[in-house]
């Protein structure tokens, strides 16, 4: 493979990296907040995959367009949905199987929510950005990719600006750390986990629609990706938004490269395998590691 | 949430016959279906169900008693079909087929279980859907089995369906009967106690791994004896097919709606969604998803312990309100 | 205390009681309805799931020939004396095999069906074809084409789908034919993606078998299997541009031809022939991706472009019917299917499941508007008839290109290259 090969296939990786982070950052808020698996994140990709599709199709919205108006929309509903179910259940310092299994049941209703709507038949989102590329020398890639990471990445920053400038921002890092001593020091633990909930869905959502830019998508679409969160936010350590950039970074490098010694119909379970060496050798994820590291220095 | 429903409560010897008796009648009703000339396709959805019923009780003892929620037993399933028919194309004759899978799943989930059982809950639980699809896709690859064109039993035998229906009728008793002993057994108590605190118990003297171990692979073994059993019948078999996520779902889902962690709650939950599942799917293809998970959410949220739950609530309320005035 | 007893008694009874009412509505609802002055056909397709689409396109057509089968009175039956209608009784399997299995079951030996007509995709009709030998009841599948279902002996099993080797020989002839007329140079090297199933292994084997023949033509540089349904073709299509083929060949299934080739488009990629089996004139893929399908060839079953009387008198039935085109080949597979059991029924003078299966076995359905214009099953069940090469040309247009006699339009080869 040439240097130039490499070089395309590197980018292509760095790119999907991105759109993997935003995907994956979602559900890292709810977690670190809530201590929530949120299993019903596909099902909230899926949605936004179709909102951005629907207001392009109907209202000839642009896509990019489309998912920054996801961000607010869908922070409505993972509110709502917060009041409507979450809040009712009991959390606690450890992930609650009661929680799984009740974000379980909301995925499988969303899924089945999007078929009615919906149906079955894959739709894919066509506008002239689609298929055309960019070239730089003997470089290329498709320009969607680039626009996607463009967004996925300026969200993450703007996530790193709430969280470390706004108040909100300071109660979630403040109740990801310890929930008690938030409480102590006037953190409304309800209302902040109210909100983190929205953010995580309002994440899902834009998440989704990026997604529906690079891929078709059907009622089902989101099972993979959640997948591909899970790994990644198990690499990354699953409270740290640092963890979930370098998880992303190596799932996307991963899949990119191995599938280049590995027959093609194997590819699916990179991310599967990768899952389970991620939890059963770094059960505290890559962050953990290093978090390690600086202790044993 | 894990009362075992037999009313033991006072220890009363009518509860005790009634407990005994209700259970034989719905097995001697079974046992008629075939004789009662309700047609070969009541009896491939009994047949059906009781399968599932194996495969539920069986997630039970370790999702159940153990508190282990694994999303991923289509593996052992999936495991148990591909052996059975494996062996019955290699000619060894069914029993021992079934047996064969059984014990291959069983070290399958030791395999499994090793590495797994270290992690708390929902990573647990993560884990398990990471290694059930990692199987899956290779065995879409794997040429010797068929891959993703599937594998098929050749069976010269002529095809007698009250045959396969009694042994899926043996194996779910089998299974119930395991259950119970199990239960009773000091293992039912160790599973327990590590279900609720799984540190307390070890301080007590319990060895929460190696008792998680043996209750998974009795899982692992009746989950496969199912599929087996399911894949003798259908003669034809794929990954998408048995080893299928939302077979691992539907293996779960049965006893939370019957009542997660008590003996019959399996089985109840099993017919529900057995039954349930066939008639809505033939009529409202698009709606069970939206059913089953309205119906987890509502489960979650109001009655954990599903219809055993339920029951027990009930049957709380007429007896406080009969022993005003009476003693019970 | 006796009146505890007996509530107690009461609630355990209700479980038992709750469970017999079910299996009672069970009862009801699957006795086999007593329907004697009609025929009942079942219909098993797809309409929901991954073959949803063409599941759907295949019920059409076969609703169509009974709506006008019954338009005329019905299927006249000797030993009845009289024109019976003929009544559908369909079942949805969802995409997913063992609902397939179970529902051919139900049908065969609960719902009282004379016939099955059922399976789309050779994934569904394996799973089904277990069952028509062990309830003796006939099923025709118009949607599988894999041999493997075909030749494990069956007695019951027909297939109005050609074999899938036949139809990678096919493709690998018509790409000859281009050799020998000077639109393509000899010897280009092909790459191969198969789908993960007994389709894509066989359309492989049918391009092989014909290089074997034909040796000199063609070389093939690359062939891998790929996952059905997969998110992201990005590192096989990496492979097969490192092997710099001058064509390229895939198997897929509509899903996947989209996806695949969405991503094909955005990496740049070109070839001179680009082919995705039996798969290319499709309206959704046509929709997905545009102006990228065009010049793109597949190896169909049936073309709206033949040039047939009963081919044009369908298209415009069909139409009228559904309300839009036939789309690709799928209806017409299964139009035939049912009429070539019309025909075979009236043959047996009776509704008597073997009678009919022997007629199956003897029948020529002669106005078929399959390519060949008759359906003559062969010993082991399936249909050996042939194909049309189509490639898609600009503006939504298709063109049958191959076997010339059949040739709406010339084939453009090698494809252009994108400004």
């Amino acid at each position: 493979m040439s240097a130039a090969d490499f070089l395309n296939l590197f980018i292509a990786a760095v790119l999907l990296a991105g759109v993997y982070a935003a995907m994956s950052v979602g559900m890292t808020i709810i977690y670190g907040v809530m201590k929530i698996v949120n299993l019903a994140h596909a099902g909230f990709l899926m949605l936004g995959a179709y909102f951005v599709f629907e207001a392009y199709d109907r209202f000839k919205i642009d896509p990019l367009l489309g998912v920054l108006l996801a961000f607010p929309v869908f922070f409505f509903i993972g509110m709502g949905v917060h009041w409507l179910l979450v809040r009712r259940i009991a959390t606690s310092d450890q992930p609650t199987l009661t929680s799984l299994l009740l974000l379980f049941g909301v995925w499988l209703v969303l899924q089945n929510l999007g078929y009615l709507i919906w149906g079955n038949s894959d739709r894919a989102i066509l506008t002239p950005r689609t298929l055309s590329s960019i070239e730089i020398g003997p470089i290329s890639f498709p320009t969607i990719r680039l626009a996607v990471f463009v967004v996925a990445v300026a969200s993450l920053v703007g996530l790193e600006f709430v969280l470390h400038k706004t108040w909100f921002g300071r109660s979630v890092r403040a109740l990801m750390q310890n929930k008690e001593a938030g409480q102590i020091v006037g953190v409304n633990v309800n209302r902040t986990a109210q909100i983190a909930f929205g953010v995580g869905i309002a994440f899902a959502g834009a998440a989704g629609g990026l997604l529906a830019m690079l891929y078709s998508f059907n009622p089902d679409f989101g099972a993979t990706f959640q997948l591909r969160a899970f790994v990644i936010i198990v690499l990354g350590g699953l409270e740290s938004f640092g963890g979930v950039a370098v998880g992303s970074l190596i799932l996307a490098l991963a899949e990119t490269f191995v599938i280049l010694i590995l027959p093609a119909s194997y590819q699916p379970a990179i991310a599967f395998s990768l899952l389970v060496v991620a939890l059963i050798v770094l059960p505290e994820g890559i962050a953990g590691l290093w978090a390690k590291r600086r202790r044993w220095a | 949430m894990g009362v075992k429903e037999g009313g033991n409560v006072g220890g009363s010897s009518v509860s005790r016959f009634v407990s005994v008796v209700v259970p034989l009648l719905l097995l001697a009703g079974l046992a008629a279906v075939p004789f009662v000339g309700t047609g070969p396709n009541v009896i491939r959805l009994l047949f059906m169900t009781l399968t599932l019923v194996t495969a539920s009780v069986g997630w039970n003892l370790i999702g159940g008693f153990a508190g282990q929620i694994s999303f991923g037993f289509a593996v052992f399933y999936g495991l148990g079909a591909y052996t059975t028919a494996l062996s019955i194309n290699g000619g060894i004759p069914p029993f021992f087929a079934f047996l064969l899978g059984a014990i291959v799943a069983a070290v399958a989930s030791l395999l499994i279980g090793l590495p797994t059982f270290r992690l708390k809950g929902p990573y647990f639980a993560i884990a398990t859907i990471g290694v059930s699809e990692a199987v899956r896709v290779v065995m879409m690859n794997v040429p010797f089995t068929g891959g993703a064109s599937g594998y098929r039993i050749i069976d010269k035998a002529r095809f007698v369906q009250s045959h396969h229906y009694y042994t899926a009728l043996v194996l779910a008793v089998l299974a119930v009967v395991i259950s119970i002993l199990v239960r009773r057994s000091k293992l039912g108590l160790a599973l327990i106690a590590i279900r609720e605190d799984q540190d307390a118990a070890s301080d007590l003297g319990v060895n929460p791994f190696v008792a998680k171990l043996i209750v998974h692979a009795l899982a692992a073994a009746l989950a496969a004896a199912a599929g087996g059993v399911y894949a003798r019948y259908s003669l034809f078999i794929d990954p998408d097919g048995v080893f299928a996520f939302r077979n691992g779902i539907a293996i779960l889902l049965m006893p939370i709606i019957g009542g997660i962690g008590t003996i019959w709650g399996p089985v109840i939950g099993a017919f529900v969604y057995g039954i349930i599942h066939e008639e809505v799917v033939a009529n409202f293809p698009q709606a069970h998803l939206l059913i089953f998970g309205s119906l987890l959410i509502l489960i979650i949220l109001f009655e954990p312990g599903g219809v055993v739950g339920l029951f027990q609530k009930f049957m709380r309320t007429v007896r406080a309100r009969s022993s005003v005035g009476s003693h019970s | 205390m006796f009146n505890s007893c007996v509530h107690r008694l009461l609630q355990r009874s209700k479980a038992l009681l709750h469970v017999l009412a079910i299996a009672v509505i069970v009862l009801v609802l699957v006795s086999p309805a007593w329907g004697q002055d009609e025929i009942k056909i079942g219909v098993i397709m797809p309409i929901t799931g991954r073959e949803a689409k063409p599941g759907q396109y295949q019920r059409e057509g076969i609703e169509l020939a009974i709506k006008q089968i019954n338009d005329g009175g019905g299927i006249l039956i000797k030993s009845r004396g009289k024109k019976l209608p003929i009544k559908e009784v369909f079942y949805d399997d969802g995409s997913d095999q063992s609902r397939s299995a179970g529902m051919a079951e139900r049908a065969m030996s609960s719902d009282g069906v004379v016939a099955v007509i059922g399976g789309y995709s050779t994934a569904l009709g394996e799973a089904e074809s277990v069952m028509p030998d062990r309830y003796q009841t006939p099923w025709i599948t118009p949607g599988a084409g894999a041999t493997s279902t075909f030749s494990r002996g069956y007695e019951y099993v027909f297939g109005t789908l050609s074999p899938i080797d036949l139809l990678g020989y096919t493709t690998a002839q018509y790409l000859g034919n281009l050799v020998d007329k000077g639109k393509l140079s000899k010897g280009l090297k092909i790459a191969l993606a198969l789908e993960n199933t007994d389709h894509g292994v066989e359309y492989g084997h049918g391009i092989d078998n014909w290089n074997k023949e034909h040796p000199g033509y063609f070389n093939v540089v690359f062939s891998e299997k790929f996952e059905l349904g997969a998110t992201d073709f990005s590192g096989l299509l990496q492979k097969v541009k490192n092997s710099h083929a001058d064509i390229f060949l895939a198997d897929a299934h509509l899903q996947d031809y989209i996806t695949m080739h969405r991503q094909y488009i955005q990496s740049g990629m070109y070839h001179q022939m680009v082919s995705y089996g039996a798969r290319g004139p499709e309206a959704d893929a046509r929709k997905a991706l545009g102006a990228a399908t065009d010049y793109i060839f597949a190896g169909i079953w049936w073309s709206s472009k033949l040039a047939y009387p009963q081919v044009k008198k369908f298209n415009d039935d069909y139409q009228a019917f559904t309300g839009h085109p036939p789309d690709s080949w799928y209806p017409a597979t299964a139009y035939d299917a049912m009429r070539v059991l019309a025909v075979a029924i009236e043959h047996a003078g009776s509704l008597d499941k073997t009678a009919i299966r022997d007629q199956l076995r003897k029948t020529e359905l002669k106005n078929s508007i399959l390519p060949g214009q008759v359906v003559r099953f062969g010993k082991n069940g399936q249909i050996q008839g042939s194909f049309v090469i189509v490639q898609n040309k600009p503006d939504d247009k298709v063109d049958i290109v191959f076997p010339l006699d059949a040739a709406t339009g010339e084939s453009v080869a090698p494809k252009p290259k994108a400004h």
